[in-house]
């Protein structure tokens, strides 16, 4: 009796596997496609290779910083869509969307018939890539850690989707902003601030990050120095290293007076000398988006960090100290 | 109750299989790209058949390369926790057991952070070392829960939820610790995700889930006769050490293949085994077979409502099991109080 409970089970588990085994037989003969004659073979960031197709017309973007670099470039009418978090600049939002960056439909991405989706690894997971390339849509990862890295990579951008000349030129005009930038500081000293990325619990920056090479290019230095990227930091920590400015990112109001009077009323914050002295500054989120938005994130915050050093634009600044 | 006949566990097993087959054509229907169901059974007949120039190649990546995946990927994560929660929970006689109370998911979430610390990029790493580290953590546990030699239940019980915890407290400690590192990846892996198709040829999981149960199935009988009392089993001949041992194994192993291959599933591995007590009673030669379709099900209902609910957006599958699941449970066990 036992025994024959036993076969049936098993007869049944044996059909399911037969059953579930036979999609991938055919699928594992089928895999490879042959390659286009006039497909580009390229090397992404990461190292990966990517199989282009010979003209680059719909572009899906797995990442804020890639949509907004993909506008900078002037290319916004090849995005065929974008993530939700997709916000800058606002026709960003109007095209469709296939789910959050770290966890995109895979479905959605093939449904909009992409030839090139574009992924970064500050947020994006390499188990998407891999499962994009299972599918035969092609992946290009980019892969900055600074500021350069940024130009570098918009630049390689622009070559890869064959943007005119006329594009091409765009990041040789944010090096020579940023450029512009270093000369007027050169003689300036440089600023301690306490950039803040999150209020509660309070996270700010390590030395490899995006932001911490921004401020370099604008004339400070974070007052944290710290291997990990988004170090947690004790308000009592923040008491000792007194930093001259507070820098605050990602809050999108942008308004330096709100925050100023709201840490104004805070207990432990009223009292930092920087908070007195209304050294307060709000950049926006481009500031931590690896786009070419960084480039106007360091000129907002050389100029709040040293309105001495841009007598013509000061009357514009928006922290001034009272 | 009507006594358990060997016809009576193949019909309901075959009901079942009916109600997961319709769940399937369901899941292969529904999603953000939208496919009419006679395209649906095209693809599928002519992709069964080989002739795939036959299907746009829009149908077949979608059909055959997403929903399938995917759908097989459940369907072994499902049946291999419900499985393993209606073993946990009739060898450590507590109805709250389930799959992740000795601590296997604990033990595979080190794993795959400690992946995710040393190879980053490498794609099928987490997977690997979740696994060695589900393992690593049953053999742990099997020592630390041994009375005079042999499993006994409330030892192992203890050494489980001990090193549960222990392990939890040494990923929280490295998750803060390394917040600079990428471990991105490990919130999904906690929440449970089947977005990702392991790198592994599904055909090994199934292999191993088909031991799996299968082991467990041939302790069924005594399992029953165990539930009644360890002494009076032991009088009936049944020897009751070696029938622990194999469900623990059988119970861990299969645990730590549907952790691995998902991350931490929630409510699938407590859920579905006492559904299906509630409605087939708890005879294990028929809740075995039951509880393991019946996870398939309801994962598969699940992750469908967690492509579609608010799509393009996926909502973690852990959640969807519980809001899935819950309403069911509650209702069956309302029914049986009155």
């Amino acid at each position: 009796m036992r025994r024959c409970y036993r076969r049936a089970i098993i007869a049944v588990l044996a059909g399911a596997l037969v059953f579930t085994a036979a999609p991938w037989a055919t699928r594992a003969a089928t895999q490879t496609d042959a390659v286009h004659p006039a497909a580009r073979v390229v090397t992404d960031e990461v190292g990966r290779r990517v199989v282009l197709p010979p003209e680059i017309k719909r572009v899906v973007t797995l990442a804020p910083n890639l949509t907004e670099t993909l506008y900078a470039l002037g290319l916004g009418d090849r995005l065929a869509g974008d993530t939700n978090e997709c916000d800058k600049p606002a026709a960003a939002k109007t095209k469709p969307h296939v789910g959050e960056p770290q966890n995109p439909s895979l479905e959605a991405i093939t449904a909009l018939h992409p030839d090139l989706v574009l992924a970064t690894t500050s947020i994006n997971r390499i188990e998407t890539a891999v499962a994009l390339e299972r599918l035969g849509i092609p992946v290009y990862t980019s892969d900055p850690h600074t500021v350069r890295d940024m130009l570098d990579s918009t630049a390689r951008l622009a070559k890869l989707l064959g943007a005119g000349p006329q594009i091409e030129e765009i990041v040789p005009r944010l090096h020579e902003r940023l450029a512009a930038v270093r000369a007027r500081l050169a003689d300036e000293p440089v600023v301690h601030v306490l950039f803040v990325v999150w209020e509660d619990p309070l996270i700010t920056i390590g030395q490899h990050t995006f932001p911490a090479d921004e401020l370099l290019w604008a004339g400070a230095e974070s007052v944290v120095l710290s291997k990990q990227n988004w170090p947690q930091l004790s308000l009592e920590e923040v008491v000792r290293l007194q930093p001259e400015y507070i820098v605050f990112a990602g809050h999108g109001s942008e308004n330096a007076a709100t925050e100023l009077a709201d840490l104004r009323a805070r207990a432990i914050w009223k009292d930092l000398r920087a908070v007195q002295m209304g050294h307060v500054v709000d950049i926006g989120e481009e500031a931590v988006r690896p786009s070419p938005g960084l480039v106007d994130a360091v000129e907002h915050l050389a100029l709040a960090l040293h309105p001495d050093a841009f007598p013509d634009k000061s009357d514009t600044e928006k922290s001034k100290p009272e | 109750m009507r006594p358990l006949t060997s016809r009576r566990v193949l019909w309901i097993c075959a009901v079942l299989c009916a109600v997961l087959l319709l769940a399937v054509v369901i899941a292969l229907r529904m999603g953000a790209y939208s496919i009419a169901v006679g395209d649906i059974v095209m693809t599928l007949v002519n992709g069964a058949l080989g002739r795939r120039e036959r299907i746009p190649s829009e149908f077949w990546l979608v059909v055959f390369g997403l929903r399938l995946p995917r759908i097989a990927l459940g369907i072994l994560v499902g049946a291999a926790l419900s499985t393993a929660g209606a073993g946990f929970q009739a060898l450590l006689r507590n109805p709250l057991a389930d799959p992740y109370v000795l601590g296997v998911s604990s033990g595979a979430a080190l794993g795959a952070i400690l992946s995710l610390i040393a190879a980053p990029h490498t794609p099928g790493a987490i997977q690997a070392t979740a696994f060695a580290g589900a393992l690593a953590t049953i053999a742990a546990v099997y020592f630390l829960g041994r009375r005079g030699g042999q499993i006994d239940s409330a030892t192992l019980l203890l050494a489980g939820i001990v090193t549960a915890s222990f392990l939890s407290a040494v990923i929280m400690f490295l998750m803060t610790t390394l917040s600079g590192r990428d471990l991105r990846g490990m919130a999904f892996w906690l929440m449970g995700d089947l977005a990702s198709p392991p790198a592994v040829d599904l055909r090994w999981l199934y292999f191993l889930l088909i031991v799996g149960v299968g082991s467990m199935y041939t302790t069924a009988s005594d399992l029953n006769l165990i539930l009644t009392g360890e002494q009076e089993a032991r009088h009936l001949g049944v020897n009751v050490s070696r029938v622990k041992l194999v469900v623990y194994v059988a119970a861990s192993v299969l645990t730590g293949l549907a952790v691995s291959v998902s991350g931490a599933i929630g409510y699938v591995g407590l859920l579905v085994p006492h559904l299906m007590r509630m409605i087939f009673g708890s005879d294990y030669r028929l809740l075995i077979p039951a509880s393991a379709i019946g996870g398939a099900i309801l994962i598969v209902i699940a992750d469908t409502l967690a492509r579609t609910v608010v799509a393009p957006t996926e909502l973690p599958v852990g959640a969807m099991t519980a809001l899935a699941g819950a309403p069911v449970f509650i209702y069956l066990m309302r029914r049986r109080v009155r």
